[in-house]
């Protein structure tokens, strides 16, 4: 046995978090280097992963929303019109008693967006998509009165409220200044770690905590509590798992009313996203989908989803700040990323795949050395061909909850 | 053995971490705020005003006729009235013509459309208003151009307008506006303010229409300072019309046009202009400034208190003197003294001087405003 396929063996057998932290490691270095190399400082600025934290907020609460209810065994593309709710509601609540009501204001929203469908799909055994079609476009209509009843006379504009009062920012000091400091010194590799890290520590809002500290602790109550092994029970077998006495509507119900919440909340980071502070018609653009799609992509799993959401993040991130630039040093990085694939697959004698991942690795370089910067078209949808290529090679082998779409009702195993 | 491999690589691994550490990029340091010493720019002085003519009043079109006979139907775009934008500015044109024309209030009548209301929805809406008898009637904005096409055709006898469009029918009246004439002037007012020789442009969506706004502003800019460096950002591409209503992701791009070293930014982005300012006023300090420049309508008095401050102008789209002189071509019964394109020298484009941001520059940028009016300055409307 030689040291590679050991080293392989053993990545193989890491915990999970370990694999994730080698992941990151790898990336980080990755934009470095490309970063020194290609001089496209702003791939590791600090305020490229500020921006991507405040794109991919809205994002990853929609996924993690996505993951509570489609874990339970129902599809919820719904998650847009429960987000639009949430933005109304966060509005409505914040222009009057400030951000943390915005906050509870959008989750009450989008809790009676899932209950509804909750509703709907559990107790009347609707087509779960044609429910979320339903719901997406009564949050459209929904909002679209209620502002002109409710705003329209404040604001004096029915697409819009009152300005929200936002939440004050903060940085983990002296940590975040120390960082900023090492990053303006631009040394190679350790000013981009410092300004990827830096830009984590520092802008936060208690919005974002939230966000991140709900991946780990959904991971926790769907995968490590009772509670969770019944709920997610009912994605996979619900016949079985009400043969052993799990109450399949209940858990049903709770789960899509989390997912509700969650979505709400995704519409309450928009509505308090420093850009806009309160609610515009149509200000969700579709994020609702974008995080249904995260989670798809991130196999039904929150580490997964949170990759998927802070890829899109990022890369939206980038290009919208630094333009078709910085999106074409990012074609540098992934020409280098696919020819240290290649070298790893050819140590594992696995000589298809590193053939094709020199092939495409040469195939982009060719592409990064003859030309300037990508078009401004290819550059807007970055954030997509990233994500989607990305996650499709990571996670070849995507797995639905068993019993997801299907109709239940109680008693029809016997 | 392995262990002593392992210790080798650990070794390597450290030692090349100690190296990369020591060296620093010499390039690319970017301007954290305060960058008062940066680059000079060198600024070409203002064309010496034609004639003496410092601040040219545009003349009216024509005289004022008595519409008090009109019945004038008005179709706003999606918003409607309080969008503080351009179907407030047309409505403002239709209630000046019921001051100054004679036209009678309960002879016109608005209705507001929907947001992704269908195509036959619009139809509906201006057949509805032919059909009642209103003539003429104005479509607001470019959404109306193919339904006013087949509506138009149905209705020989009634006059039409429509705002921000082309339609080539005898009964169609095209009000469109020179917006690379007035984003020029505001151009050239970005150049004459910023001290880091960087400026910046947030398009909303790339199409033409938009395109024009860009083109303005870049010549401005550059012909007061040929070395201004100006940022041009879209925030979606043409056929993705979101970039006119994400607030979000507006502000994210005005973020990175201002941290690498812009210090006035112009938005033609609609909806998430709201964005760019936020941007702008996050960024700004008292001893490095940053400026923002509204469009189509005068920003300072539309967007809220604390955030407007740092609107310095507006270029301004005047909607209502189209509307107006519109429907006083229809009173007088020739629509042929229209000009083709609502341009400076009609007043139909201009800038905002509320809020006192130009004030120190007013002298300067009517003069270029002479130069384009008397054909000294060409505007191109394609970047």
């Amino acid at each position: 046995m030689t040291t590679l396929t050991r080293a392989r063996a053993g990545f193989g057998t890491l915990p999970g978090w370990a694999r994730s932290a080698i992941v990151v490691a790898v990336g980080v270095g990755l934009l470095a280097v490309t970063a020194t190399l290609t001089g496209q400082i702003q791939l590791t600025s600090s305020g490229t992963t500020q921006a991507a934290v405040r794109l991919l907020l809205p994002i990853l609460f929609a996924a993690l929303g996505g993951l509570w209810a489609e874990r339970a065994g129902v599809i919820n593309i719904g998650l847009e019109g429960m987000m639009i709710l949430g933005t109304w509601g966060a509005a409505w609540a914040g222009y009057q008693w400030g951000p943390y009501a915005a906050v509870v204001g959008g989750l009450v929203f989008g809790v009676l967006g899932g209950l509804l469908h909750a509703v709907a799909t559990v107790s009347f055994g609707v087509n779960h998509i044609v429910s979320g079609v339903a719901i997406t476009l009564l949050g459209l209509g929904v909002t679209k009165y209620l502002s002109t009843l409710l705003f329209l006379p404040v604001s004096g504009n029915p697409r819009q409220s009152p300005r929200v009062e936002g939440f004050e920012t903060f940085s983990v000091q002296p940590l975040a200044d120390a960082l900023a400091a090492v990053e303006a010194q631009q040394r190679v590799v350790l000013s981009d770690v410092a300004g990827l890290l830096g830009g984590l520590l520092s802008g936060l809002t208690p919005l974002v905590v939230l966000g991140f500290v709900l991946v780990p602790a959904s991971y926790l109550l769907l995968w490590r509590t009772s509670f969770g092994l019944r709920l997610r029970s009912c994605g996979e077998n619900p016949v079985a798992a009400e043969s052993l006495g799990v109450q399949v509507y209940l858990y049903k119900y709770i789960a899509l009313i989390v997912s509700g919440a969650l979505a709400g909340l995704g519409g309450a980071a928009l509505t308090l996203n420093p850009g806009q502070l309160g609610y515009l018609e149509g200000q969700t653009g579709g994020r609702g989908y974008i995080g249904l799609a995260a989670m798809i992509f991130g196999n039904w799993r929150p580490g997964g989803l949170l990759a998927g959401s802070a890829l899109f993040g990022y890369v939206d991130g980038v290009q919208l700040r630094a333009g078709g630039e910085a999106v074409h040093a990012l074609l540098y990085g992934a020409s280098i990323l696919a020819v240290g694939l290649a070298v790893l697959w050819v140590l594992q004698r696995r000589w298809q795949t590193a053939a094709i991942a020199l092939v495409a690795g040469a195939a982009v370089y060719a592409v990064y050395f003859s030309t300037e910067t990508v078009p401004r078209e290819f550059a807007s949808y970055a954030p997509q061909i990233v994500t989607l290529l990305v996650l499709a090679v990571a996670s070849q082998r995507l797995r639905p909850p068993a019993a997801i779409g299907m109709e239940y009702r109680r008693g029809e195993g016997d | 053995m392995r262990h002593r491999r392992g210790m080798a690589f650990a070794a390597a691994v450290l030692s090349s971490a100690l190296v990369l550490a020591g060296c620093a990029r010499d390039t690319g340091t970017p301007a954290a705020g305060g960058d008062a010493a940066g680059t000079e720019c060198a600024r070409n002085a203002a064309p010496a005003a034609a004639g003496g003519a410092a601040a040219p009043s545009a003349a009216p079109i024509a005289p004022n006729a008595d519409a008090s006979a009109l019945r004038v139907g008005l179709a706003f775009d999606v918003g409607g009235r309080g969008d503080q934008s351009f179907n407030d500015s047309a409505y403002a044109g239709l209630e000046r013509a019921v001051a100054e024309l004679g036209l009678v209030q309960d002879n016109t009548r608005e209705v507001a459309a929907a947001t992704g209301e269908s195509e036959d929805a619009r139809v509906s809406r201006l057949r509805q208003l032919a059909t009642e008898g209103f003539s003429p009637v104005v479509a607001v904005g470019f959404a109306y151009s193919e339904s006013l096409t087949t509506v138009a055709a149905e209705f020989p006898d009634t006059q039409f307008a429509i705002v921000d469009s082309v339609v080539d029918l005898p009964n169609v009246t095209s009000l469109t506006f020179a917006a690379e004439q007035g984003s020029f002037l505001v151009g050239a007012a970005a150049a004459m303010r910023t001290t880091s020789c960087q400026i910046g442009f947030v398009g909303g969506v790339e199409v033409p229409l938009i395109q024009a706004f860009e083109a303005g502003f870049v010549q401005g800019a550059k012909a007061v300072a040929p070395d201004v460096e100006v940022d041009v950002d879209y925030i979606s591409p043409a056929g993705d019309f979101s970039g006119f209503n994400d607030p979000a992701r507006g502000t994210e791009v005005a973020r990175g046009q201002l941290d690498s070293g812009a210090d006035v930014v112009y938005h033609a982005a609609g909806g998430s202009g709201q964005g760019v300012f936020e941007a702008v006023a996050a960024a700004t300090t008292a001893e490095a400034p940053k400026y923002a420049i509204g469009v189509d309508s005068d920003q300072f008095n539309t967007v809220a208190a604390p955030t407007n401050e740092v609107i310095m102008t507006s270029m301004l789209k005047r909607v209502d003197v189209a509307v107006f002189n519109f429907i006083n071509a229809v009173a007088a019964g020739d629509t042929s003294v229209l000009p083709q394109t609502f341009d400076l020298s009609v007043d139909g484009v201009g800038y905002s001087t509320t809020g006192g941001g130009v004030d120190d520059l007013v002298a300067d940028l009517d003069a270029y405003k002479a130069a384009i009016i008397n054909g000294d300055i060409t505007v191109s409307s394609t970047p």
